[in-house]
């Protein structure tokens, strides 16, 4: 038996436990938590297999129904972050990204690259995506462990970069946000606040509180994949519409895809609850290391999308990334489960734009439409991925994505540069020291184009 | 045995930093003897929420006009002053000791 034999036939339920629990004891975690803890993160998984079990199967023959009676051609199922996260861990890069993560930081807080301390250790699971794909596509191990850390690299500058503007606008002193998915929009949300503001878009207010007060309830997940489920079950069942067995799937496939909504996200927080031991362990280990000068403790973006902006501009954005996945010609993502996230898209935005809803939703849109279309390309290495982490996947033309990380253009980019190979991570980890060094050398202005405030303008 | 207290914890999704401060919030007052039941929920929901809630945690903005006392739950997240935050917790719930 090989090693990767033994590695198969456990299966990530037993498999990731054991690491992670050798794991909490380097990092100083009595033997007892660390063993209990370890065992909820294989019960994590076993719950979101079961659910992500029962969306495809719900889901793969309405969409296939949609073909047929509606000409809606969109077989990539959006299984959302909560898949996406548990591919990432549940894949081979997901076994090493922990310590991978942790020495890419201290290596970059020591030679001065970084300010970020990056102690956000669920969120680690975006680099190992991105590993996931690359290992997915290349069959390298290393070269998945290495685009892991090279992701990690450019996260965490880029979380310098905004780190002044987020603390400014969220009031969260000391944070900064090194997120894969929400610093992500960064670089692209800069040059189009930019043009807008050459059109003087930057005029037209909207009260974001009077927003989401009274339309609060449209961004609420369960009445997202209700409605969802209606369209979709509408859709599939058009030439029947007369019959009541029709009507009788239509609300079943809504309230299927409601609890979908609902239930999804609290088996991540079973894998959640899991890592809390050995995130207090990887934290206190990365800050006793980081005493030679001040920090920016790195934290999840989710502490800032509860501003009332980022919820405002994410429910504006969810009838438009319909909208978007039936007129985009290209696009062949059915959205679904991520439509719950778009807070995390634009909360890095909201700084930059100054809270400008219009501004916001402009930008929002140009990412989701962009954001399509790259998840379309990257959906087969998607599929691959998770079939390599043991998760099943249905037989046909279905296959999966998601609207966020599945569809970032960073990671996009980054996937296609490896098709090079070495030569591909070469050239990525000179835009990474590139970036933090010239983000280093012009550090006030790129800080005030992520939108921080002259100091001036601060001390009013 | 007085009524367990029951505290809202807030976040942008009702699953990653609340799991995480709710878990901790427990921890660090059942250490102090007390016992508390938490419950998590997002920004966004936090008006269909407040039935029977003595006090809110939240780690992301929430709105202005929600008049339950509510403290910052970043000191959870980050491990610097935990212990101003469990005191402002338990002074907001009126159980200073």
């Amino acid at each position: 038996m090989s090693i990767n034999d033994i590695v198969n036939a456990l299966g990530v339920t037993v498999l990731l436990p054991i690491v992670i629990f050798v794991l909490a004891l380097f990092f100083r975690i009595p033997a007892q938590r660390a063993f209990r803890s370890a065992v909820v993160i294989g019960i994590g998984f076993i719950g979101i297999n079961l659910i992500l079990g029962f969306f495809l199967n719900n889901l793969a023959p309405a969409a296939e129904k949609m073909v047929e009676a509606a000409g809606v051609n969109l077989p990539i199922l959006d299984v959302g972050w909560p898949a996406a996260a548990a591919i990432a861990f549940a894949g081979r890069i997901g076994l090493f990204i922990i310590p991978v993560v942790v020495l890419v930081n201290v290596i970059m807080y020591v030679l001065r690259l970084t300010d970020t301390v990056n102690v956000d250790v669920w969120n680690y699971w975006h680099f190992a995506f991105t590993g996931g794909l690359v290992h997915a596509m290349t069959g390298n191990v290393w070269l998945g462990i290495t685009v892991a850390a090279l992701n990690a690299m450019i996260v965490l500058v880029l979380g310098d970069w905004t780190a002044p503007a987020v603390q400014q606008y969220y009031k969260l002193p000391g944070i900064s946000l090194p997120h894969g998915f929400s610093a992500a929009a960064v670089p692209i949300a800069i040059p189009i606040n930019w043009a807008l503001d050459k059109m003087h878009l930057d005029r037209i207010q909207a009260d974001p509180e009077a927003i989401s007060k009274k339309w609060g309830f449209l961004g609420d997940p369960v009445i997202i994949g209700l409605i969802l489920g209606f369209v979709v079950g509408i859709l599939g069942n058009l030439q029947t519409l007369n019959t009541a067995n029709a009507w009788f799937n239509v609300l079943k496939l809504g309230v299927a895809m409601a609890g979908v909504m609902y239930i999804f996200p609290k088996m991540v927080a079973i894998l959640m609850d899991g890592l809390i031991p050995i995130s207090e362990g990887v934290r206190d280990f990365m800050k006793t290391r980081a005493s030679q000068r001040k920090f920016y403790i790195g934290l999840d973006s989710a502490i800032a999308v509860g501003d009332p902006a980022a919820i405002a501009s994410a429910m504006i954005l969810v009838p438009i990334a319909i909208v978007l996945m039936i007129l985009i010609p290209q696009n062949r993502i059915l959205l679904a489960v991520d439509l719950a996230v778009l807070p995390f898209m634009v909360v890095m935005t909201i700084p930059i734009t100054r809270g400008n809803i219009l501004k916001t939703v402009i930008i929002g849109t140009i990412i989701i439409a962009v954001g399509l279309m790259v998840g379309t390309h990257m959906a087969p290495l998607f599929t691959e991925a998770a079939r390599a982490a043991q998760f099943e996947m249905p037989s046909g033309a279905t296959m999966i994505s998601s609207i966020c990380d599945g569809s970032n253009l960073l990671t996009w980019v980054m996937v296609q540069l490896m098709r090079l190979s070495w030569f591909g991570a070469l050239v990525l980890f000179l835009i990474g020291l590139g970036l933090a060094y010239l983000f280093r050398r012009n550090r006030k202005t790129w800080e005030r184009a992520a939108g921080a405030l002259e100091e001036a303008e601060e001390a009013e | 045995m007085v009524n367990k207290k029951r505290i809202l914890v807030v976040c942008g999704t009702a699953i990653a930093t609340s799991t995480v401060v709710a878990k901790k919030v427990e921890e660090l007052l059942s250490k102090r003897g007390i016992a508390v039941e938490t419950r998590q929920c997002k920004a966004a929901e936090i008006r269909s929420n407040l039935n029977g809630v003595d006090l809110i945690v939240a780690t992301t903005p929430i709105p202005k006009d929600i008049n339950v006392p509510s403290v910052r739950g970043l000191a959870f997240l980050t491990g610097v002053g935990e212990d101003d935050a469990v005191k402002e917790i338990l002074q907001k719930l009126g159980m200073e000791q």
